[in-house]
């Protein structure tokens, strides 16, 4: 145990100083940056004078080393810093776009996982024609880039037929008099305006459900216990959903579970085509103003995530297989 | 949340929202510098004494009176805490003279004061900020009381979302927008959002905007002055284009009305080779001007060839362009491509030897062409801006102390003509920003040398006001 939590401590001091080192190992500097997609005005930029001043208080005058002094201790007291193109805590961006990630991903991981395994389940068992189409179609998505399906999404059903948004999580400012204040129109206008997005997602990631719920059904169709199970009386469906459903249902877990771990690091790609403020966004807006701060406080997160799920599916095994078994 | 100490450091999305939150002495029209918080000024003999006269019956957004006090303070104030996006180092000191005057004493005269200090500096609340002492961080409810025709309703820094409601009791009448938001859209589907209604006004430097919605009776496009330039920063200590004819052969062998047209879709506009865009107050329109002519170009050469590294963004379309335009005269450029913040620190470092770069802020006041080139400062305010002429910084330092604008004029006219001959950067052209907008929620306007400084932005607090 103590050999266990040793190596757990290790892998925190290493993510931590990662995280640290990695926005610094990038060329260019937080205060020179220019505007992300948009303008880069000459004369306003900083002021000399000012610069100095920003250096300084973003300690980014001092040695590599004491930047890293003053990053533990603001850490070790729960402090991730100021953001330094946005002026504002690093802790309030992240918290603001973490339940927009959170929301947006998890939604869609639970919709790709639960029909992708259904439709993996359906192709393994029926065989035959329907197999060969599922097979065909799954591999054709997922050999898709995301950032096509959602740009065709975009350009199909918000600019052509107008049914959804072009951009954003929510309409901004639908709180104002005027407009619809209660809760039930807000869920229903975040639901709308992340239909797109989360369908970019479901599409790009249900593939691979697909194909490792049809790969473990496959492997036990010839099984005896199917064969002793049918010779029961049991109807096909009882067979399949009894049966031949609990295997899939590890390696489905497995992916489920490493799906899971990264939805912390949030979705650049889909976050950025339909500007929902989740955290991948976020980091690709920190990445381009070198925003060391936020960089550091989006990859602590993200990296924190994948060792907590697997905790989290170590303990979901164990009970699994206590059930196959 | 937007106080002149804590909006975003990257573009002037940050100081625009400022200037319909908080007011300056002077402001800018259509035409040129009008009286604002000040009514009235007056200059001393040397220069370097500006009097004042406030506005009668201005209030902050919390009913207080604007005072000389609070002027006083804010330019003492940024003394210690810098406005970010303009130099106030020249103001020496601050006296109240009376209950509606105040006197500005700088260090000496400085030519673009009116304009790019007194238009751009953010009054502030003395009651407010006199008790914080750190201003980066402060986030106090008053902490955005601003004197401007707009309140800060609403901030969501998720989104980067602002909303602003009329100011009410504003001295120059409330505006006629009840409601001023603004969103970060995607810029690709952003004309789209205002076809669909979604939004009332949107930019772009992609002139095919014009076609899409000739004769349109709800949604116009507003084209600005071609206020952002495009152009190529030139290592001028490094070989081989270290030398000027080197130069000058690029120069001509770049079909540049070409590029300009196949980018940005519409009437191209050329770069000046003096670097200041026609259209503008300080544009001199006999600068040397270098037409398209590969033949010279190759003549200048003398038969020499070269290879030469231009950094560029992964999105720039100009490499592609430009390649076999010096192909042609016998100049092999290689494309290095790296983000924006890379390229920025290579080009400060002087580690380049061309560097293609695009920015707005060249069409306010010429003094920036100072700023660019003073030595070791300048490329903190231009990206690559390495040239050392005795003679440019000479008449350089010299036009920002001449207060007659006539002897300015020539001051900067040679200024221009210094570098059209030795073209320390190379203009490739200007773009204009298109704004598209809802003719029946608003109507955008352009302002005199750009709103704040240079920037091709429509949203002078004026055409929110009635006049």
């Amino acid at each position: 145990m103590a050999r266990l939590i040793g190596r757990y401590l290790a892998l925190a001091v290493a993510v931590v100083l990662l995280n640290f080192l990695l926005p610094r190992l990038l060329p260019g500097d937080p205060l020179a940056a220019a505007a992300p997609d948009g303008i880069s005005p000459a004369t306003s930029t900083l002021t000399v004078q000012a610069r100095v001043q920003l250096r300084a208080y973003y300690h980014l005058d001092q040695p590599l080393f004491g930047q890293l002094l003053s990053y533990l201790n603001d850490l070790a007291h729960g402090n991730l810093g100021w953001s330094i193109s946005q002026a504002a805590p690093a802790r309030d961006l992240v918290g603001e776009r973490l339940p927009w990630t959170l929301g947006l991903l998890v939604t869609a991981l639970i919709v790709s996982s639960v029909a992708g395994s259904l439709l993996g389940l359906l192709a393994a068992w029926r065989g035959g024609q329907l197999d060969q189409t599922v097979l065909t179609l799954s591999s054709g998505l997922a050999a898709m880039p995301e950032f096509l399906t959602a740009i065709a999404l975009l350009l199909g059903f918000a600019v052509a037929l107008r049914w959804f948004p072009l951009h954003g999580g929510q309409t901004v400012f639908a709180s104002d008099p005027g407009r619809n204040p209660d809760w039930p129109h807000a869920l229903v206008d975040v639901a709308w305006h992340l239909t797109l997005p989360a369908l970019t997602l479901v599409l790009a990631t249900s593939a691979a459900f697909v194909l490792v719920a049809r790969g473990a059904v496959r492997s036990v169709l010839t099984e005896t216990y199917l064969t002793t199970a049918r010779a029961k009386g049991l109807s096909e469906t009882q067979v399949a959903s009894r049966h031949a459903a609990p295997n899939a249902l590890l390696p489905v877990m497995t992916l489920f579970g490493l799906r899971l771990g990264q939805v912390l690091g949030g979705a650049i790609v889909v976050e950025r085509v339909f500007a929902v403020p989740g955290l991948g966004l976020l980091a690709y807006q920190s990445i381009a103003a070198r925003d060391y701060p936020v960089l550091q406080a989006v990859f602590l997160l993200g990296s924190l995530g994948v060792p907590t799920v697997n905790f989290g599916l170590e303990l979901a095994y164990r009970r699994l297989e206590r059930r196959v078994g | 949340m937007p106080t002149p100490f804590r909006v975003s450091t990257a573009g002037p999305g940050g100081p625009v929202l400022l200037t319909l939150i908080y007011d300056t002495l002077t402001w800018k029209d259509e035409h040129g510098i009008i009286p604002w918080l000040a009514k009235k000024w007056a200059t001393s003999e040397d220069g370097r004494d500006y009097t004042f006269a406030l506005a009668p019956n201005v209030r902050w957004q919390d009913g207080q009176p604007l005072t000389p006090d609070d002027v006083a303070f804010s330019f003492d104030y940024y003394g210690r805490h810098p406005y970010r996006w303009t130099d106030t180092t020249m103001v020496e000191s601050t006296t109240v003279l009376d209950t509606d005057q105040i006197r500005l004493r700088l260090r000496q005269p400085y030519a673009s004061f009116l304009e790019d200090v007194a238009g751009i500096v953010p009054i502030v609340p003395k009651r407010v900020w006199s008790n914080v002492a750190d201003p980066s961080t402060y986030g106090g409810a008053d902490a955005s009381v601003g004197s401007g025709p707009f309140k800060l309703a609403e901030y969501r820094p998720a989104e980067g979302a602002y909303r602003l409601t009329a100011n009410p009791g504003y001295f120059h009448g409330s505006p006629t927008t009840r409601q001023y938001e603004q969103l970060n859209v995607p810029a690709a589907t952003s004309v789209q959002a205002v076809q669909q209604g979604q939004l009332d006004l949107s930019w772009g430097t992609d002139a095919s905007v014009n076609e899409l919605f000739k004769g349109d009776s709800r949604i116009k496009v507003l084209a600005t002055p071609p206020l952002s330039v495009v152009r190529l920063a030139v290592n001028t200590k490094r070989a081989p284009l270290d030398n000027k004819v080197t130069r000058q052969a690029i120069m001509y062998a770049l079909d540049r009305t070409r590029l300009a047209q196949v980018i940005t879709k519409g009437l191209p506009v050329v770069g000046s080779a003096g670097v200041i865009p026609p259209e503008t107050p300080w544009y001199d329109p006999r600068v040397r001007s270098y037409s398209f002519d590969a033949e010279k170009a190759r003549a200048l050469l003398r038969g020499k060839q070269y290879a030469i590294e231009l950094l560029a963004d992964p999105a720039n379309r100009e490499p592609e362009l430009l390649q076999p335009m010096l192909q042609a005269v016998g100049i092999t450029l290689a494309v290095k491509r790296v983000d924006s913040a890379t390229r920025t620190q290579l080009l400060r470092e002087g580690n380049f030897q061309l560097g293609l770069v695009q920015h707005i802020g060249i069409g306010g006041d010429p003094d920036f062409l100072r700023r660019w080139y003073s030595g070791t400062e300048a490329n903190d305010y231009a990206q690559g801006s390495i040239f050392s002429n005795a003679q440019f910084g000479q008449l350089a330092r010299e036009q920002a102390v001449t207060l007659d604008e006539a002897k300015r004029k020539q001051l900067v006219y040679q200024l221009q003509a210094i570098l059209a001959d030795e073209l320390p950067t190379i203009t490739l052209y200007y773009r204009r920003f298109y704004w598209t907008y809802d003719s029946t929620k608003y109507t955008p306007m352009n302002t005199w040398g750009g709103l704040i400084d240079g920037a091709p932005l429509v949203q002078n607090k004026l055409s929110f006001l009635r006049r």
